[in-house]
C-alpha cells in the first residue's frame, strides 16, 4: 500500500518538535546567544597548495575589540582532528593543503570587528603545485601531501577469474561513470555558542552527528579530560552527514578558553561551501560481462576517489562504494578496485548514501547496457542475477536473511508506473503521447521511464566500534524518560523514540520526555549515521521492555495492593489491566516508590562474521522507478513520477519514513541533473547558492509514491531496518535509464549535461547549415 | 514599545529608524545600512528568522514588510522606516495561536529539520493573504524563492494545499 497520511491512519502522529519548528520558537544551537558573548571567526588558507613562510598576528591582536588572536602555537593538545584518523591540523603550522584549512582564529567584541581583524593578519605563503585531479596526485613526481604519500586508502575485492571469464562472455560493456561533488547544502550553516562555565568546564552548543565523540576529540585538542567538556548537538538545522566531523568546535572551544568569555561562530555560507565537506567526485570504470542468457559472468570495476586534503571517513567511503558496486547481484568472477586519493580540492567525507550513490549509479548502469545488449527488458534482467533469500552478501559475507530485493523487484514491477512503461513501449512514444497527454505535446518533448534496484548496508560494518545503548527511567517528576546518544537534524528522531515508546509501552505522549544530544546526560549510543538510529532505538527498546515493566508494574503493585499481574501501563500511570481504571498516576508512583525505576542497556551493532573491515550484515532494499520528460531543444530534464519500494521491515513513524524517502529523493534529483561544486586548480567557482543549485519546489513538482514492504522473515530479531540513506540512491540511475528511454541516449556523467540531450529540428538544421 | 536589548557599540552613523514589529511599535538607533537580519537576530534576539546565504537565494530569512515576502538578508534598516514588518514570532498574532499554514505544516510533515521552515511559512501566509485558493502554479511560484533540503517538498506542497482547505472550512463556518 502506498504510504500517505491518510493511509497511515492514526499511526501519522505530529512531531513532538513541530509546534517549535513552524512557530520559530525552537532555539537552534546557532540561535544561542549570552550577554557578553565574543564573536569567532577563522582565517582560512588564500591558496589550495603553499608552506607557510610567517604568520604575524600582531596588528590583529592590537585591534581594539579583539580579545584573542590563535595559531597552531595555541593549541594545548593534539593540533589535529579525524574521526578515523587524525591527519587534520586544527591550525596550519608550515603548510595549507586546501582553500579551508585554518590558520588563524579570532574572537572580538563583534562580527565586524573580528572579521576587520582576520584581514590583519598577515600570512607569508610559498605557492605549491596544485594537485588537483586524483590523476596528478597519483603520479609518481607528485609531491607528497602526507607522509606516507598521496594514498589515503586502497580496497580490493576478487574472486574468480575475470579475464577468463570475459573470453566466454557474449556481451560485454565497458563505460566510465563520473559523479560530481555534491555539497550537503544543510540551511543551518555550521556554527554554535561555547562557554566556559564558573566549575572550570567547557559547555559546547554545536551540532554533530556523535556528541561524545566530538567531545573525545575536542578533550584531545584541548588536552583536558573528557569529563570537562559537556556537549549539546541538537537540535540541528540539517546535516546529512556534513556535520559528523569536527568542524568549527576546535575554534570555538580554543577561543574560549583563551578568552574565558562565551564565543559564538555562525560560518557564512562562503565559509561553509569553502570549509565544509561534500560527497566524493568518483570516478568508475566497469567491464561487465554476460552469457547468452543473461548470467553475469564477470565483473571488473574500478573506483578512483578524490578525498580532498585529509581523511574524515574517506577510506571507510571507497569500503562502501567497493561492497556497492557488487550490490544485489551474483557473479561467477569479481574483481574490484578502489582507491582514495588525497588532493588539494576541497575536502571530502562522509554523506548520505556514503558512496552508495556513486558505486550504484554505475552499477545500474551497467546493468541497463546489458540488458540492452542482451535485447531483454531491464527489469527481468535485473532478476536473472538478483541475490535472494539465502544468499550471501556482496563480499560472500553472513547477512542478516530476507528476501528484500526480490520483493521491491515484485512491487515495482506490479507498480502504475511501470506498467505504464509497458503501455508506453507497446504502444510506441507517438501515439502513447496522444493518449496520455490529451493534447497533442510537442514533437520536442519526449518522455520516458526508467528503474533501478538499491542494495544498501546500514550500520558502520564489521570490525568498527558501534556501539548502542539506551536508558529509560521513571523521573521525579512522573515523566518516563527515554534517554539516547542520538542526535535530532531533523529526520525525526523525536518522532520515533515517541513512537516507539508509545507502542511498546501503552503510555502516553505526555508521559515522555525525551532526553537526546547532550553528553552530560546520554549513554554512549554509538553515532547518529549509518542509517543506524530507529533500529538501534528499537533494539533496546526491546532489551529494556520487560524489565522495565516489571519495574514499574510491581512498584505500583506494592503502593496499591494490588496483584502485579493484573496491572497494566497506560496513558497517565498504571491502570487495572481488566477495566483499565487508573490506579495510580507515575508521578505518584514518582513520588512514593522506594528506589528509582530504571533500565538500560549496552550492546553492539549486529555485524558479520567475515573478517573484512566495514561490510555489512544488515541491508535495505529499494527498487525505483521514474518518469522524466526531456526537452529536446534546451535538453531540460523534468522528473514527472517516481515510485519507491522499499523493503525495510515494519514503519516506526509513517510521516519520517516518507520524508526521508521523499526527501532523499530530492537530494538524488539534484546529483543527477543540477548539483556540482565546481573547482578550478583548487578554488571553489561555486561559492553560494547562486551558483550551486540544489533543488525548488518547481524541480520538484512530480509525484512521489513511497511503498514499504513491512515483511521480515519469520522470527527475524533485528526489527526495522535503515531508511534515512536509501531514499537518496535509486533515484539517480533511474533517471538516465528514463533519459535514455526518452532519447537513446546513455549519460554517463552527472549531472546530466543538457547539452547532450539537445536535438536540433530538421528545419532548424537546414536554416542554420544552409543544406 | 522595544527597545534593543543587546547594544550595539556606539555608531557614528546612526540613525534612528521608527517602525512597527510584529504589531508593537520599534524605535532603534542604528546604521541605516544595517541589514534587517543582523538587527532581528542579533540586536532583538528575534530568531525564528534564520540566516542561510545572506544574498536572497534561500528564503529562509523571509518576513513580511508591509503584507509582502521580503528577504532580511537583502533588506536595510533605513527602508524599513513607518513600515509594518512581521517575522515568524508574529505571524499568528499570540503566543499560543497558530496560523493556519503552521496548522498544516504541523498536520502534513511540511519539515523536517524546520530551519528553512519560518521562511517558508511566511512565504505561504503571505500567499494564502492575498489568494486564499491559489492553483498549484501559483503555489509554486510564491515558495520558488525558499530553499529546502529535507523535504524534497511534498510534504510542502500537501501542506500548503491544506493550508487552503483549512481556510476554506474557516470561511464556511464563519
Amino acid at each position: 500500500m502506498i504510504l500517505t497520511r491518510e493511509t497511515a491512519g492514526g499511526r501519522w502522529r505530529i512531531r513532538p518538535d513541530g509546534p517549535g519548528k513552524v512557530t520559530g520558537r525552537l532555539k537552534y544551537l546557532t540561535d544561542l546567544a549570552l550577554p557578553g558573548m565574543l564573536h569567532g571567526v577563522v582565517l582560512r588558507s588564500a591558496h589550495p597548495h603553499a608552506r607557510i613562510r610567517a604568520i604575524r598576528t600582531e596588528r590583529a591582536a592590537a585591534l581594539p575589540g579583539v580579545r584573542a588572536v590563535l595559531t597552531h602555537r595555541d593549541v594545548p593538545g593534539l593540533n589535529a582532528f579525524g574521526i578515523s584518523r587524525q591527519d587534520q591540523p586544527v591550525f596550519c603550522s608550515d603548510r595549507v593543503r586546501y582553500v579551508g584549512d585554518a590558520v588563524a582564529a579570532v574572537a572580538a567584541d563583534t562580527p565586524e570587528i573580528a572579521e576587520r581583524a582576520l584581514g590583519l593578519i598577515e600570512v607569508d605563503y610559498e605557492p605549491l603545485p596544485v594537485l588537483d585531479t586524483p590523476e596528478k596526485a597519483l603520479s609518481p613526481d607528485a609531491l607528497k601531501l602526507h607522509p606516507h604519500g598521496n594514498v589515503l586508502h586502497r580496497s580490493e575485492y576478487r574472486r574468480g577469474d575475470v579475464d577468463a571469464a570475459f573470453a566466454e562472455c557474449v556481451h560485454v560493456v565497458e563505460e566510465t561513470y563520473v559523479t560530481p561533488r555534491q555539497m550537503h547544502t544543510y540551511l543551518e550553516t555550521e556554527g554554535g555558542l561555547f562557554v566556559p562555565e564558573p566549575d572550570g568546564r567547557l559547555t559546547v552548543y554545536a551540532p554533530t552527528q556523535h556528541g561524545l565523540l566530538d567531545r573525545l576529540q575536542l578533550a584531545r585538542i584541548l588536552g583536558v579530560p573528557e569529563e570537562a567538556i559537556r556537549v549539546v548537538s541538537s537540535p540541528i538545522g540539517g546535516s546529512f552527514g556534513g556535520k559528523d566531523e569536527l568542524n568549527i568546535q576546535p575554534y570555538g572551544a580554543l577561543l574560549a578558553r583563551a578568552t574565558g568569555r562565551p564565543v559564538k561562530i555562525h560560518h557564512s555560507r562562503r565559509e561553509s561551501v569553502r570549509a565544509g565537506l561534500k560527497r566524493h567526485p568518483m570516478r568508475i570504470t566497469m567491464k561487465t560481462g554476460i552469457d547468452a542468457s543473461g548470467r553475469l559472468l564477470a565483473h571488473r570495476v574500478r573506483i578512483v576517489a578524490d578525498t580532498g586534503p585529509y581523511a574524515t571517513l574517506g577510506a571507510e567511503v571507497l569500503n562502501f562504494a567497493t561492497e556497492h558496486v557488487i550490490g544485489p547481484y551474483r557473479y561467477a568472477n569479481l574483481d574490484v578496485e578502489g582507491v582514495s586519493v588525497y588532493t588539494n580540492n576541497g575536502m571530502s567525507g562522509e554523506f548520505r548514501g556514503f558512496g552508495g550513490n556513486q558505486a550504484i549509479f554505475a552499477l545500474e548502469g551497467q546493468m541497463d547496457r546489458l540488458a540492452e545488449l542482451a535485447g531483454i527488458d531491464p527489469w527481468e534482467f535485473r532478476l536473472i542475477n538478483l541475490r535472494r533469500m539465502g544468499d550471501p552478501g556482496p563480499f560472500g559475507q553472513q547477512i542478516a536473511q530476507t528476501d528484500g530485493a526480490y520483493q521491491v523487484w515484485v512491487k515495482l514491477k506490479e507498480s502504475p508506473l511501470w506498467r505504464e512503461r509497458d503501455s508506453l513501449k507497446r504502444a510506441g512514444e507517438a501515439s502513447a503521447s496522444a493518449q496520455s497527454g490529451g493534447a497533442a505535446r510537442p514533437p520536442w518533448i519526449r518522455t520516458g521511464i526508467g528503474a533501478a534496484m538499491v542494495m544498501h548496508g546500514f550500520g558502520l560494518g564489521y570490525g568498527i566500534p558501534d556501539p548502542a545503548a539506551g536508558r529509560l527511567r521513571l523521573a521525579e517528576d512522573g515523566r518516563i524518560e527515554a534517554i539516547f546518544g542520538y542526535e535530532e537534524f531533523g529526520q525525526g528522531l523525536f518522532a520515533a523514540i515517541e513512537a516507539l515508546m508509545i507502542d511498546t509501552f501503552g503510555i502516553g505522549p505526555d508521559d515522555l520526555r525525551i532526553v537526546v544530544g547532550d553528553t552530560d546526560r546520554v549513554p554512549d549510543s554509538g553515532s547518529s549515521t549509518a542509517s543506524r538510529t530507529t533500529a538501534m532505538i528499537w533494539q533496546a527498546l526491546r532489551r529494556m521492555e520487560q524489565p522495565f515493566r516489571r519495574k514499574l508494574l510491581e512498584a505500583a503493585a506494592r503502593l496499591t495492593g494490588r496483584a502485579a499481574g493484573g496491572l497494566t501501563l497506560a496513558p497517565g500511570g498504571v491502570a487495572d489491566a481488566e477495566s483499565g481504571v487508573l490506579l495510580i498516576r507515575y508521578a505518584d508512583l514518582a513520588a512514593k516508590a522506594e528506589e528509582t525505576i530504571g533500565a538500560q542497556v549496552h550492546f553492539h551493532f549486529p555485524t558479520t562474521d567475515l573478517e573484512r573491515i566495514g561490510a555489512h550484515f544488515l541491508y535495505s532494499y529499494a527498487a525505483v522507478a521514474v518518469k522524466v520528460e526531456v526537452n529536446l531543444l534546451t535538453g531540460r530534464v523534468r522528473v514527472l513520477d517516481q515510485y519507491h519500494a522499499v523493503a525495510a521491515g515494519p514503519v516506526v513513524n509513517p510521516m519520517g519514513y516518507v520524508g526521508q524517502i521523499e526527501g532523499g529523493s530530492g537530494m538524488a534529483l539534484g546529483f543527477a541533473l543540477l548539483e556540482d561544486a565546481v573547482m578550478e586548480n583548487g578554488h571553489y567557482l561555486t561559492g553560494n547558492l547562486d551558483t550551486y543549485l540544489i533543488p525548488t519546489i518547481a524541480d520538484s513538482r512530480g509525484t512521489v509514491a513511497v511503498e514499504p514492504v513491512e515483511e521480515l522473515p519469520e522470527g527475524d530479531p533485528y526489527g526495522p531496518r535503515g531508511i534515512g540513506e536509501i531514499g537518496s540512491v535509486g533515484l539517480a540511475p533511474a533517471i538516465a535509464e528514463a533519459i535514455h528511454e526518452a532519447t537513446g541516449v546513455r549519460v554517463s556523467r552527472l549531472p546530466v549535461d543538457p547539452a547532450l540531450l539537445i536535438r536540433r529540428p530538421e528545419d532548424l538544421w537546414k536554416a542554420v547549415d544552409g543544406r | 514599545m522595544i527597545e534593543r536589548t543587546n547594544p550595539l557599540p556606539a555608531a557614528a552613523d546612526a540613525a534612528v529608524i521608527s517602525f512597527t514589529l510584529n504589531g508593537e511599535p520599534v524605535r532603534l538607533a542604528v546604521p541605516p545600512a544595517r541589514r534587517l537580519i543582523d538587527v532581528l537576530r542579533h540586536d532583538l534576539l528575534l530568531t525564528g528568522t534564520k540566516i542561510g546565504c545572506e544574498i536572497g537565494r534561500c528564503g529562509a530569512c523571509m518576513v513580511l514588510v508591509d503584507g509582502r515576502p521580503v528577504n532580511a538578508c537583502l533588506t536595510m534598516m533605513y527602508q524599513l522606516e513607518g513600515r509594518r514588518v512581521t517575522t515568524i514570532e508574529g505571524l499568528a498574532g499570540g503566543a499560543e495561536a497558530l496560523h493556519a499554514v503552521q496548522r498544516a505544516f504541523l498536520e502534513e510533515g511540511g519539515f523536517q529539520c524546520g530551519y528553512c521552515t519560518p521562511g517558508m511559512i511566511v512565504s505561504a501566509a503571505a500567499l494564502l493573504a492575498e489568494r486564499p485558493d491559489p492553483t498549484d502554479d501559483e503555489i509554486v511560484e510564491a515558495l520558488s524563492g525558499n530553499l529546502c533540503r529535507c523535504t524534497g517538498y511534498g510534504g510542502i506542497l500537501r501542506a500548503v494545499r491544506r493550508a487552503v482547505a483549512i481556510g476554506r472550512e474557516a470561511d464556511g463556518t464563519g
